[in-house]
């Protein structure tokens, strides 16, 4: 009886090792860095709507934080555990990716009924590699913006700068009232190089970084637009321009923004995903913000409509390993339907689609921003290769904490594109 | 005779026994070993060789000991060797005297302390990462408890991560914060371990009670010190996690044109290299040389404790 019993049991589970693998459905795993409960909320609704339409398949969402994921995601590669849908920021990241073979084509299906024109033209060529589709541009039309606070500025009396003489005074003016001109965490390193980033670029144009990271010219980054830029920074930081013990505040856990939340301080450059991440903190505050594009530097080089940032923020790949790569694909669709459209500009944010109609003014500010820009420059710590922007992060930092010349970080920055 | 014989061939039987016996015990414990620990190292130093980025699916190419070459003048690594070397002196100056300190007196008091006693421990119950990102906060020159302790003594602000010099004795004291906790159970046991006649001898004696820890406990427990010290040794050779969490290595500053972390470990730098800028190569070549440090040092100072043997 007992020897029967026991037979039974063994049999039993046996049988159910192999249950799921009969009865559950076809999982698609999904990693995202949208962190934020509403943006949240936006992939779980298209994990909804695809998973109604497509009975038999499932998506495995996981969230992870900005800066964690970059690193969780070079292991999960390097182990070939890595998701089947996970995003990028394109550009030097995503040419290793596509050179070490680990993404899934994905022109075909872009092109199948003109799929791609319904994307904004930059968006896919941030993503366009070798003549080839590499990712679906999703998230955010982002670009880095001075957020002013409207109070500060109503208090203290002061117009809104256009040109960097005209925002050194009104920075001298927020010093004297004790209020930090700028909110800074800069522990996070690509939060200070948004401010070299627009300097370079308003000095010398919009050429002088792409000469110097493509290496179109010889020894680009010794080229004076660079040096004066970090000049500027460096007479910044003497004059206490930024908050106190910006080197060692992280961006990522708010440290910056809870500067500008308590009106400790006054401005805060920073990519336009803030809208988003602010409405979701502290929507009294966003009430109170007012956007301007980074002022002009009067002699320089470039043009005033050219902004910093990228048209698409996050771009979703499919791994070269999905075993249903073309579902995966319906998915990203999905996510980019009508709905997850209306969604995504409901939680702040602007989708890189072509048409945008905007209710919110601050995203119709950032829209014509971006829509009247000469060009968008990407954010150099993604548009160079991960060695030379871990480079740019590292001798960025030490140009704003004074302990590197700008002509220091110039030679250090082409020695490092000269190795490569 | 014959007894004897048959005896001493039943003694070989049994010993031969009782090693297959402990043979087939420790072969799970063999299997766990060669498989995470030896078959590791020795991939590691296969992949030390090459210059595989970490992820590529393109076969790695063989590069010989360049890697080694480079690692030997590259200052950044030495530098941080050097980070490394003052977490190991710092931790053994300030975690063990203040761990022994806290055993001791909690030791005496008995019962009666028992609720600091998990008041004190509780520190290193937390995980790493929680304590990283308290830390942070507390450290925050405009809303952290730091900053409110400095206003009582009328100072302003100060800034503990951000700033080169200070960050890395800044990440100490979290570190030690840490630690003194394990080290002060550590203690309690080694001192729950002399025996309470000794104590009491002592006492009929006529010792005091800083007589005793001087003359009498601190005596006995060299063996636990010693341990204690290559504990602490190796774990601060290693160091990883707090580091990351606070400062990422960071900030980083010049001297002569090169820059540095001024917190960079050599994990922290073998976790960069491997997992962020993808040269898993060279990543690997850091890991290697850091298991031969490690294991040097970690020998030859348990050599030379061990030389005078354990005896008081």
């Amino acid at each position: 009886m007992h020897k029967l019993l026991s037979v039974i049991l063994a049999a039993l589970m046996l049988l159910s090792l192999f249950a799921p693998a009969l009865a559950e459905d076809k999982v698609i795993t999904l990693w995202h860095i949208q962190t934020q409960p509403p943006q949240q909320e936006v992939i779980e609704k298209a994990k909804a709507r695809f998973e109604a339409a497509n009975p038999g398949y499932k998506i495995d969402i996981s969230v992870y934080q900005n800066d964690p994921y970059k690193t969780k995601i070079q292991v999960a590669l390097a182990a070939g555990e890595e998701p089947d849908i996970f995003p990028s920021w394109s550009g030097g990241t995503m040419i290793e990716y596509v050179l070490a073979n680990q993404l899934f084509d994905m022109t075909p299906l872009m092109e199948k009924d003109n799929y791609k024109d319904l994307f904004m033209d930059a968006a896919i060529d941030q993503v366009t590699y070798d003549g080839k589709i590499w990712g679906v541009p999703v998230e955010n039309v982002a670009v880095a913006m001075l957020f002013c606070s409207k109070s500060a500025f109503e208090d203290a009396g002061l117009e809104y700068p256009t040109t960097v003489a005209e925002l050194e005074a009104v920075a001298e003016a927020f010093k004297a009232k004790g209020i930090a001109p700028f909110a800074l965490a800069n522990a996070t390193k690509w939060t200070g190089s948004m401010y070299y980033m627009y300097l370079v670029n308003r000095i010398g144009g919009a050429e002088v970084f792409m000469n110097a990271a493509n290496r179109f010219k010889p020894d680009g980054f010794l080229d004076p637009a660079f040096t004066q830029a970090g000049e500027i920074i460096q007479k910044w930081v003497k004059a206490g321009y930024f908050n106190e013990g910006f080197n060692g505040l992280d961006e990522d856990n708010g440290q910056s923004r809870m500067l500008l939340y308590t009106g400790n301080a006054a401005m805060y450059l920073m990519g336009s995903w803030f809208l988003a991440t602010g409405a979701s903190e502290n929507p009294d505050f966003m009430q109170n913000v007012a956007i301007i594009p980074f002022p002009v530097y009067e002699g320089g080089a470039g043009d005033p409509t050219a902004v910093v940032g990228t048209v698409g923020d996050n771009f979703y790949h499919i791994s070269a390993n999905c075993e249903h790569s073309e579902m995966a694909f319906e998915f990203l669709k999905t996510m980019m339907d009508e709905e997850g459209i209306q969604e995504r500009l409901a939680v702040g944010k602007l989708p890189p689609v072509k048409g945008l109609k905007v209710e919110d003014p601050n995203l119709q500010t950032i829209l014509d921003v971006v829509s009247n820009a000469s060009s968008v420059q990407l954010w150099y710590d993604q548009y160079m290769s991960p060695a030379m922007a871990e480079l740019h992060k590292d001798t960025s930092q030490a140009l704003f904490g004074l302990s590197m010349t700008p002509e220091e970080v110039n030679k250090a920055m082409q020695a490092g594109i000269d190795a490569q | 005779m014959v007894l004897q014989a048959s005896s001493s061939r039943l003694n070989k039987a049994r010993k031969r026994e009782v090693m297959l016996t402990a043979a087939v015990f420790l072969l799970p414990a063999l299997f766990f070993i060669v498989v995470f620990i030896l078959y590791p190292v020795v991939h590691s130093f296969e992949l030390s060789l090459t210059s595989w980025s970490g992820f590529s699916k393109v076969a790695p190419e063989y590069v010989g000991f360049a890697n080694w070459k480079i690692l030997l003048s590259d200052s950044v690594f030495w530098h941080s060797f050097g980070n490394n070397l003052k977490i190991v002196v710092l931790s053994i100056l300030i975690q063990l005297p203040i761990g022994m300190a806290l055993g001791f007196v909690l030791d005496l008091g008995g019962k009666k302390l028992r609720p600091l006693k998990i008041a004190y421990f509780l520190p290193y119950l937390m995980a790493s990462v929680a304590i990283g990102l308290l830390f942070r906060y507390a450290f925050d020159p405009y809303f952290g408890i730091v900053k409110v302790m400095m206003s009582w003594f009328g100072k302003g602000a100060v800034d503990l991560l951000g700033h080169p010099a200070r960050a890395m004795y800044a990440v100490i004291g979290v570190i030690c914060w840490q630690y003194i906790p394990f080290y002060m159970v550590y203690f309690m046991a080694g001192l729950s371990g002399i025996n309470t006649d000794i104590y009491e001898a002592a006492i009929i004696d006529g010792a005091t009670k800083s007589n005793y820890f001087w003359r009498i406990a601190l005596p006995l427990l060299k063996p636990t010190i010693k341990h204690a010290c290559v504990l602490s040794l190796v774990g601060s050779l290693k160091y990883f996690d707090l580091i990351y969490v606070m400062t990422g290595g960071g900030p980083v500053y010049s001297v002569n044109g090169v820059h540095y972390g001024a917190t960079e470990l050599m994990a922290t730098y073998m976790y960069k290299n491997a997992f962020v800028t993808n040269q898993m190569g060279y990543g690997s070549t850091i890991a290697m040389s850091m298991f031969v440090i490690i294991t040097f040092i970690s020998a030859s100072t348990l050599f030379l404790i061990n030389r005078g043997g354990d005896r008081p």
